[in-house]
C-alpha cells in the first residue's frame, strides 16, 4: 500500500516535470530574435545563417527539436552558451553549487528560528509575547525580499559596516570570509521563511496542546516544558513538513532576487543575467534546474511526510 | 394616570456594535489602505515636485525639508516620485489579482463540477504551471514576449493574472468538489441546468467568501511581485515611478543617502502590511483562515 502511494506519487512528479519542460521550451521558443543571426553577428550572409541553422538544427520542426533538447537535458547535456560558446553545463555546474551552498546555509539558520519562535509563541500563547510575535511574523510576511535584504544591507553593510556588501564568496580566501559574504543572504532568506514557517508551526502546537493526551501528561504532573517539548512537537512536526516544502517555493523564488541585491554568484543571478542577455540554452537549462529542484523537493517533503506520518497511508 | 415603568432592553449604539464585531486587524489595514487611496488619488494636487522633474536638487541629497526621501541620481525628487508611483501599484495590483480571481474560480468551478478527463488534463497542466517558481514563470513569459511588450503595464497585468489563475483554480476546484454532492446541486441538475448556469447560479455564490479572501490575500503579494519585478529590471519602465524599480535605481546610494532606498520600501512594506492586515481581519470577519504567501 504504502510503497504503491509512494510510486504513485513519484510518477505524478515526473509526469509534471514532463509538463514543465514543454512550458520552458515553448516559453524560449518564443524568444524574439533570431539564433543564428545572434551567433554570426548582423554582417552575415543568408548562406552561413543557413548553416548555422543546420548545425543547431533549427531547420528541423519544433517536435523533434524538443525531444532533441529533452534527451540532451537528460544526459546534462543543454549545449553551448549563445554568449560564452562554452558548454552550458560547465557554466551553470559552479553557479549551482553555489546556489545550494547559500540554500543550506539558509536552511541551518531556518530550522532554529522557526523551532524556537514558534515554541515561544504556543508555549504563551495568549499572552503578550505571543501578540508580539504575531504582529512581527505578519510584517516581515508584507516585507518583500528585496525590501527585506536592503534593510539588512543598510544596516549591516553600510551603517556597521560588519558584513561586505558584496557576497563575492568565489574571491573568499578562507572559510571565514566565505561565512560572512554567505551571512546576509542566508539570513535575508531564513527570516522569510521562518515569518511563514513559525505561524503555522504555532498553530499546530496549539492543536496538538489541545488534544487529550497533552492534556494527560499536564494531569500527570509533568512541567510544561517537557509537555511542549516531548509531547506536543513531534506531533506537530509532521505536518511542519509540509510547511517546509511550502517553503522551498519561497526559498527557490526568493533566491532569485536575494543572490541579485548582494551580487551572489548563484543560478538565479545567472538566470536573470542570461534573460536579460537572450540567451535561450542557458535559459532554458537553468529554469528547467530550479523547477526540477522545486518539484524532486516536493516530492521528498511529501514521501517524508507520508514515511512519518502512519495515519495518511490509508487515504488515497 | 400613572406611567408604568415598561422595562427596555439595554440598547447597545450601533457604533459600539459595529467596534465589537470587526477585527482590529481589519480596522488597521482599512485605516492603511484608504490611506494609500488617498494618496493615489490626490497625490499630483500636493506632491512638491512632478515624478520626472529633474534637478530639484543636487543628485543623491539626503532627506531634508526641501525633499523628504532626498533626491535620486537625476535630483528627482523622491518623495514626489514616491507618491506619482501609488496609483500605478495600486491599479496593477488590484486588476491582475481580480482578472487572476475570476478566470481562476471559474475554470476550477467548473473544472470541478464537470470532473472526469476534462478535469484531470486541466488540473494536470495548472500542477506543472504552479511547480515553476512564480517568479521565474513571470520572468519567462516578459522575455518570451519581446522587447517591444516589456515594461507594459498590461503585460505585467497579464503575467502576474496568469501567475495566479492556476492557484485560485486549483483552490475553486476544491470547494467545487465539495459542493457538488450537496442537494441543491442535485436539485438544478435535475431541473436540466446548464453546466455554465449552475457554476454561476448555484456554485459561485457559495463561494464569495472564500474568493473575496483569497482576493485580499493574493492582491496583498501582488505589489511584491511587481515590486520584484521592477526590482529586477523586468517590470515597469523608466523612467516611471515605480517602487521597485526606484529601490533598485537609489541602490547605488545606499551609504550616502539612505533614505532614497528607505522612502520607497518603508511605502511599499506599509501598502503590503496593510493589505495583509486588511485580509486577515476579513477572513476573520468571515469566519476563514487566510495563508499568506504566493502559494
Amino acid at each position: 500500500m504504502l510503497r504503491r502511494l509512494i510510486l504513485t506519487r513519484v510518477l505524478t512528479s515526473l509526469g509534471t516535470l514532463l509538463l514543465v519542460s514543454m512550458f520552458i521550451f515553448g516559453a524560449v521558443e518564443l524568444l524574439p530574435g533570431d539564433v543564428a543571426r545572434q551567433i554570426v553577428g548582423r554582417e552575415a550572409s543568408e548562406q552561413q545563417l543557413q548553416i548555422i541553422r543546420q548545425q543547431l538544427g533549427l531547420d528541423r520542426p519544433v517536435v523533434d527539436r524538443y525531444l532533441s533538447w529533452l534527451g540532451g537535458a537528460l544526459r546534462l547535456d543543454f549545449g553551448n552558451g549563445i554568449i560564452s560558446k562554452r558548454p552550458v553545463i560547465g557554466i551553470i555546474a559552479p553557479r549551482l553549487r553555489n546556489t545550494l551552498i547559500l540554500a543550506l546555509a539558509a536552511f541551518i539558520l531556518y530550522v532554529p528560528i522557526s523551532l524556537v519562535f514558534s515554541l515561544l509563541s504556543a508555549g504563551f500563547r495568549g499572552r503578550h509575547i505571543d501578540a508580539l510575535l504575531s504582529g512581527v511574523t505578519l510584517v516581515t510576511l508584507s516585507i518583500p525580499e528585496f525590501v527585506m535584504g536592503t534593510i539588512l544591507l543598510i544596516i549591516f553593510a553600510s551603517s556597521l559596516r560588519w558584513l561586505p556588501a558584496l557576497s563575492l564568496i568565489e574571491d573568499a580566501r578562507n572559510v571565514g570570509e566565505a561565512l560572512r559574504a554567505l551571512l546576509m543572504p542566508a539570513l535575508t532568506l531564513a527570516i522569510a521563511m521562518s515569518a511563514y514557517a513559525i505561524r503555522m508551526l504555532r498553530d499546530n502546537l496549539i492543536e496538538v496542546l489541545d488534544s487529550e493526551y497533552v492534556l494527560m501528561a499536564t494531569l500527570k504532573g509533568l512541567p510544561r516544558r517537557n509537555v511542549l517539548l516531548q509531547h506536543a512537537l513531534p506531533n506537530a512536526l509532521g505536518p511542519a513538513l509540509n510547511v517546509t516544502a511550502l517553503n522551498l517555493v519561497y526559498l527557490i523564488g526568493g533566491v532569485v532576487i536575494v543572490e541579485r541585491i548582494f551580487s551572489y554568484p548563484g543560478l538565479g543571478s545567472l538566470l536573470v543575467d542570461s534573460i536579460s542577455l537572450r540567451d535561450a540554452p542557458l535559459i532554458s537549462a537553468a529554469a528547467l534546474l530550479v523547477s526540477a529542484t522545486y518539484i524532486l523537493a516536493n516530492l521528498a517533503a511529501d514521501v517524508g511526510v507520508l514515511l512519518l506520518n502512519p495515519r495518511l497511508r490509508t487515504s488515497t | 394616570m400613572t406611567a408604568v415603568p415598561v422595562p427596555v432592553a439595554p440598547i447597545r449604539s450601533r457604533r459600539s456594535f459595529l467596534r465589537r464585531r470587526l477585527p482590529t486587524t481589519f480596522v488597521l489595514g482599512s485605516i492603511i489602505l484608504l490611506f494609500h487611496i488617498v494618496v493615489a488619488i490626490t497625490g499630483p494636487l500636493w506632491s512638491p515636485y512632478t515624478f520626472n522633474k529633474v534637478g530639484t536638487g543636487k543628485p543623491f541629497e539626503n532627506a531634508s525639508t526641501a525633499h523628504l526621501f532626498g533626491t535620486d541620481g537625476l535630483g528627482r525628487d523622491v518623495f514626489s516620485r514616491v507618491v506619482y508611483g501609488a496609483p500605478t501599484v495600486l491599479i496593477l495590483a488590484t486588476t491582475s489579482t481580480a482578472i487572476g480571481v475570476v478566470l481562476g474560480s471559474f475554470i476550477g468551478l467548473l473544472s470541478g463540477y464537470l470532473g472526469g478527463w476534462f478535469d484531470e488534463v486541466l488540473m494536470r497542466i495548472f500542477d506543472a504551471l504552479i511547480s515553476i517558481p512564480f517568479l521565474i514563470l513571470a520572468l519567462l513569459i516578459i522575455s518570451a514576449a519581446g522587447a517591444t511588450a516589456a515594461g507594459s503595464p498590461s503585460l505585467l497585468i497579464g503575467v502576474v493574472a496568469f501567475i495566479y489563475t492556476p492557484r485560485i483554480a486549483r483552490m475553486a476546484r476544491a470547494v467545487a468538489l465539495d459542493l457538488v454532492t450537496r442537494d441543491f446541486i442535485t436539485a438544478a441538475r435535475a431541473r436540466g441546468d446548464s453546466a455554465w448556469s449552475i457554476v454561476i447560479r448555484e456554485m459561485l455564490p457559495n463561494t464569495t467568501g472564500t474568493l473575496l479572501v483569497e482576493f485580499a490575500v493574493r492582491a496583498g503579494y501582488a505589489p511584491i511581485l511587481i515590486g520584484s519585478l521592477g526590482f529586477l529590471g523586468f517590470g515597469i519602465r523608466p523612467p516611471n515611478p515605480e517602487w521597485g524599480l526606484m529601490i533598485s535605481e537609489n541602490r547605488s546610494a545606499i551609504t550616502t543617502a539612505p533614505i532614497t532606498v528607505f522612502g520607497p520600501v518603508l511605502v511599499l512594506a506599509s501598502l503590503v502590511i496593510g493589505l495583509n492586515l486588511f485580509s486577515d481581519g476579513l477572513a476573520r470577519l468571515l469566519g476563514r483562515s487566510a495563508q499568506f504567501g504566493a502559494q
